[in-house]
């Protein structure tokens, strides 16, 4: 509780240092949704070369994109600024400062700064949503509304924990400040349905390097496609994922030798 | 200023230095450049065509091959590394050596696509032996090869001006990571060729697509070299190409005057 009392003020901190620059800040919300948008005619200049994609129809990836990016949102918002500042937190010491602290240092690090510009692209993605509802692509039964939350939770701890794992190699590895570019890539995996990629390739991606459960996974209980058989696996990994997240966080403390600061 | 041959490659040779050293680094970037395209290759072997689509599962193949090489040589990171240094103040100590500070930054970004080709190369000749049997049968002459690389040329200098411009929005914009995004990430994603190759938009979008600097950067080069355009074509996309090479220089130049006067060198 004393941890989350700390979080909740340091969000008002970056609260009040975004409204320091207000324009900017206005200007980023409206460049995140136009980002919102380019990405969005991207789909539709895609299916005009394409009648589906992997049995997936156009709106069947809207709706996969809507899912892709308030994941994509939201880790921009909560997770993204914080793997930014750790590189340059460990290269100049600071974080000796943060460690020596009574806190927890995974939960501060992860959550010490939250950025709201992408909100553009979050609220865009909620309209999409509500917009494939009403044309029938969702399908809003209980049972898809049970199996999204549960996904979505699975989704979303999956990137947590994908983010602690790059935080503990900025830790261990010195100047690895483009790891936040790096997990920006990999969600570039997650753009499509994932059933695009080659029986052998979909297999790891469902297992070993679950992103098959960020974006495809949550979008197929959104328009009835799941295989429920799935959501066992989702919750399975999701929990292994945190776990060895954790266990890498631990060893990368226990490898850091401090930068001075 | 007076900038000489010997110098130019003096700093370059100082800038594979330091990216040596840091070969972590350069790794994360090499697959960051062969991601994507490998992502919409695969979504692209996986879709049933409309009629109205001219590309084969070879073209392709051919494509998306070539696009993590043209890619990088085209690159221009001075977009990341610029308003970093105005908003730290780091530009500071450029603007007091004897050299244009913006040319250093393009040095240094051309330095970076030279050395990502040690991962390049090989993983598009592996590609290459791979999959040669699917690869669709051509035999450009040495004019369209020499053309091909003059375009990367082109390509990356309308790459490096449109990037720089975004860049110097650093000196009235706190951050430019949003507006960046929209640029290298959606316009030029979108109109470059990256998602959709050029040649498989539909008429009116690709006519559109045909005026804006975009393409150049990235779809013009491989078209050329898969011989899918006239001389013609060919031309007509390096006039484009050069007449906003040269309308962005002069934007750069305005912009890196006034912005320098703003500028006021906190930090460091």
């Amino acid at each position: 509780m004393h941890d989350i009392t700390i979080i909740v003020r340091l969000w008002k901190a970056s609260v009040i240092q975004a409204m320091e620059y207000r324009m900017s800040f206005v200007f980023a919300i409206f460049a995140n949704f136009m980002d919102f948008i380019f990405g969005l005619l991207q789909y539709v200049v895609f299916f005009t070369a394409a009648k589906n994609v992997a049995g997936w129809d156009a709106n069947e990836v809207l709706a996969l994109y809507a899912v892709f990016m308030s994941i994509f949102a939201l880790q921009f918002i909560f997770l993204y600024p914080n793997l930014v500042a750790m590189g340059e937190m460990v290269n100049t010491g600071t974080l000796d400062l943060l460690l020596t602290r009574p806190v927890s240092s995974q939960l501060v690090l992860s959550f010490r700064k939250v950025s709201f510009e992408e909100f553009g692209s979050l609220t865009t993605s909620l309209f999409l949503m509500i917009w494939l509802t009403l044309n029938g692509t969702i399908i809003l039964s209980m049972e898809n509304i049970f199996y999204f939350g549960v996904l979505f939770f699975c989704s979303a701890s999956l990137t947590y924990s994908m983010f602690v794992i790059f935080l503990s190699l900025t830790v261990k590895l010195e100047k690895l400040d483009n790891m936040a570019n790096l997990m920006w890539s990999i969600f570039s995996l997650c753009r499509y349905p994932a059933e695009i990629y080659p029986r052998w390739l979909r297999s790891i991606f469902y297992s070993i390097f679950p992103v098959a459960f960020i974006s495809t996974a949550p979008a197929a209980a959104l328009t009835g496609r799941l295989q429920q058989e799935l959501i066992a696996s989702a919750i399975i990994i999701a929990v292994i994922s945190l776990l060895l997240s954790r266990i890498s966080w631990k060893m990368a403390l226990k490898a850091y030798t401090s930068a001075g600061g | 200023m007076k900038v000489d041959f010997k110098t130019l490659v003096t700093i370059i040779i100082a800038y594979w230095k330091i990216i040596l050293t840091y070969r972590g680094m350069m790794l994360i970037h090499g697959i960051r450049l062969v991601l994507m395209p490998m992502v919409m290759l695969t979504a692209w072997l996986s879709i049933e065509r409309t009629s109205a689509n001219p590309y084969s599962d070879s073209d392709y193949l051919f494509y998306y091959m070539l696009v993590p090489v043209v890619l990088n040589l085209t690159d221009g990171r001075i977009v990341f590394k610029l308003p970093m240094a105005i908003r730290m103040g780091t530009l500071n100590r450029d603007l007091v050596k004897p050299f244009p500070a913006p040319l250093l930054f393009a040095l240094e970004s051309f330095a970076n696509n030279i050395a990502q080709l040690i991962y390049l190369i090989p993983f598009t000749l592996i590609v290459f032996f791979i999959f040669h049997d699917q690869l669709p049968s051509f035999n450009p002459d040495l004019l369209i090869i020499s053309l091909f690389f003059l375009s990367i040329v082109t390509g990356a200098l309308a790459r490096m001006f449109v990037n720089g411009t975004v860049a110097l929005a650093g000196f009235w914009l706190e951050d430019i990571t949003t507006l960046n995004l929209i640029v290298n990430g959606g316009i030029w994603a979108l109109l470059g060729g990256m998602i959709i190759p050029v040649a498989t938009f539909p008429e009116r979008f690709r006519t559109i697509a045909g005026y804006l600097p975009y393409r150049y950067m990235l779809s013009f080069p491989i078209e050329m070299l898969s011989g899918q355009l006239s001389k013609a074509e060919i031309l007509h996309g390096f006039v484009i190409a050069t007449t906003w090479i040269a309308f962005f220089s002069i934007i750069l130049r305005i912009l890196w005057k006034k912005g320098l006067k703003k500028y006021t060198a906190y930090g460091g």
